[in-house]
């Protein structure tokens, strides 16, 4: 909630969905380098594989197929966590430095810390967190330990047409709205770290148009729990209050005539 | 003639304890997870999974025992007379220091209101519980209200359960008696439930 960034040395990725070409190759480096399994799947009639994130797939091309006038439309959209400004997560989780922000800006999590709760699971926007075998949390953190080394992220180093394009945020973003692009997610959310430049409506990429926490999530955090710190010490306060002012019902004799508060 | 008279059973008690122990357990358990201001308390049970863990299982025996001990009282605390009407339109003489009589029976209905919230709060409690618990077998948004509910009947539990120990304890002298050894005072009886005092004793209060 209160996590601060930095919007000026903010690090993020640009995707421009126009310049992918589908060849994953996004999702084998990244699987390379954090040497996360593979996964076991099975053909459903696309191409596109596996059909879902999983807690050894931190990012995969989503394949959109639509038609319209006959001709076939096939679009790619790289799938991953979008390092929220505001993030539902970070929101969520209880345990201090499970889920935390970098100084790059980066949603990043240490799963030495991660109690297992999955509320972060509930809390996102776009679904993305996955739970592993130890039942720890995992998900894309834009390569970290690279990032702090000076390096792009795997999948952007492997990208052979640059889709994925990573560095400063908001020179990415500059450099996107010069050449007229339709951004999406540059100030939902506090600003995503992963901004796209899509060549159609969200919805058609599978994007919810307007991204936010939850209802429920912001009702739970930001209106019951400060509410219910609040009911609690209230009441408390209000029966000592009934205490020193109305009083006990005490029982007067032992006849149990007792008249009332005297 | 002793001066007092028996209001509840070893069993009654012992369910009634058990059910406190476990609320109790809940509550510290449940407190890290409720906010990270309360990050505190899991260091009581060393450390977050932990007291997730003991949550898990304070959960479930605070549910067996709080729906079995709202089963066993289900007809005293679930109907309500003429008397309970007279009582809630005085809210009880608890507003004034006037002296108020009621002719009230076994429970009266702020308490008879008190039982049937712990129940209703218990199943949703424990039906929430149970999505939160594994939230990737349930669609998200089951998970999401789950999470919300569970807070809020918790907020609700926690308001109503400092409204019941002040007044088992020090708003109305004498009662805890009758949960610590079973038996009231005669007093105690005739001036706070003297139709039950009647139907217990057969005499007049």
């Amino acid at each position: 909630m209160a996590d601060t960034i930095n919007q000026a040395t903010r690090k993020g990725f640009l995707v421009d969905t126009s310049r992918c070409i589908g060849c994953r190759s996004c999702q084998v480096a990244c699987k390379q380098w954090n040497k996360t399994d593979a996964d076991i799947t099975s053909n459903k009639g696309t191409f596109e594989n596996p059909r879902d994130l999983t807690p050894a797939l931190f990012n995969r091309i989503r394949f959109v197929e639509s038609e319209a006038s006959g001709a076939v439309s096939w679009q790619f959209l790289n799938e991953r966590c979008m390092q929220c400004g505001d993030a539902g997560c970070m929101k969520v989780c209880p345990s201090p430095g499970a889920l935390y922000r970098t100084k790059d800006g980066i949603v990043a999590y240490n799963k030495e810390k991660c109690i297992s709760c999955k509320y972060c699971v509930s809390a996102c926007p776009f679904n993305v967190p996955r739970y592993d075998a130890n039942d720890k949390v995992s998900k894309c953190n834009l390569c970290q330990s690279r990032i702090e080394g000076g390096m792009t992220p795997a999948c952007a180093k492997a990208c052979p047409t640059e889709s994925l394009k990573f560095g400063n945020r908001s020179q990415l973003i500059a450099k996107a709205t010069a050449a007229k692009k339709t951004l999406y997610g540059e100030n939902d959310l506090l600003g995503l770290g992963v901004v796209y430049a899509l060549e159609g409506p969200p919805e058609q990429y599978g994007l919810p148009a307007k991204p936010s926490i939850p209802m429920s999530i912001f009702l739970w955090k930001d209106v019951i729990k400060p509410l219910g710190i609040l009911g609690f010490w209230g009441s408390i306060g209000a029966m000592l209050l009934h205490y020193v002012t109305i009083g006990p019902k005490k029982i007067d004799d032992e006849t149990g005539k007792g008249d009332g508060h005297e | 003639m002793s001066n007092y008279i028996e209001r509840f059973s070893t069993s009654e008690r012992v369910l009634h304890w058990i059910v406190t122990a476990s609320f109790f357990t809940l509550l510290l358990s449940g407190l890290g997870l409720y906010s990270r201001l309360f990050n505190g308390y899991f260091n009581l049970f060393g450390g977050g999974q932990n007291a997730i863990l003991v949550h898990k299982i304070g959960g479930v025996i605070f549910f067996c025992s709080s729906i079995y001990m709202y089963l066993n009282h289900k007809k005293d605390v679930s109907t309500f007379d003429q008397d309970d009407k007279a009582w809630v339109e005085k809210r009880g003489g608890y507003l004034s220091r006037d002296a108020a009589h009621f002719n009230i029976g076994k429970y009266n209905p702020g308490q008879k209101l008190f039982a049937l919230y712990v129940a209703a709060a218990t199943a949703v409690l424990g039906v929430t519980g149970v999505f939160i618990w594994a939230p990737t077998l349930f669609p998200r948004w089951i998970v999401q209200i789950s999470l919300l509910t569970h807070g809020l009947m918790f907020v609700g539990s926690i308001m109503f359960v400092i409204v019941h120990v002040y007044l088992a304890t020090i708003g109305n002298p004498g009662t805890i008696d009758a949960m610590l050894y079973g038996d009231v005072k005669r007093g105690w009886a005739k001036k706070h439930h003297p139709k039950w005092y009647k139907e217990t004793t057969g005499e007049n209060p």
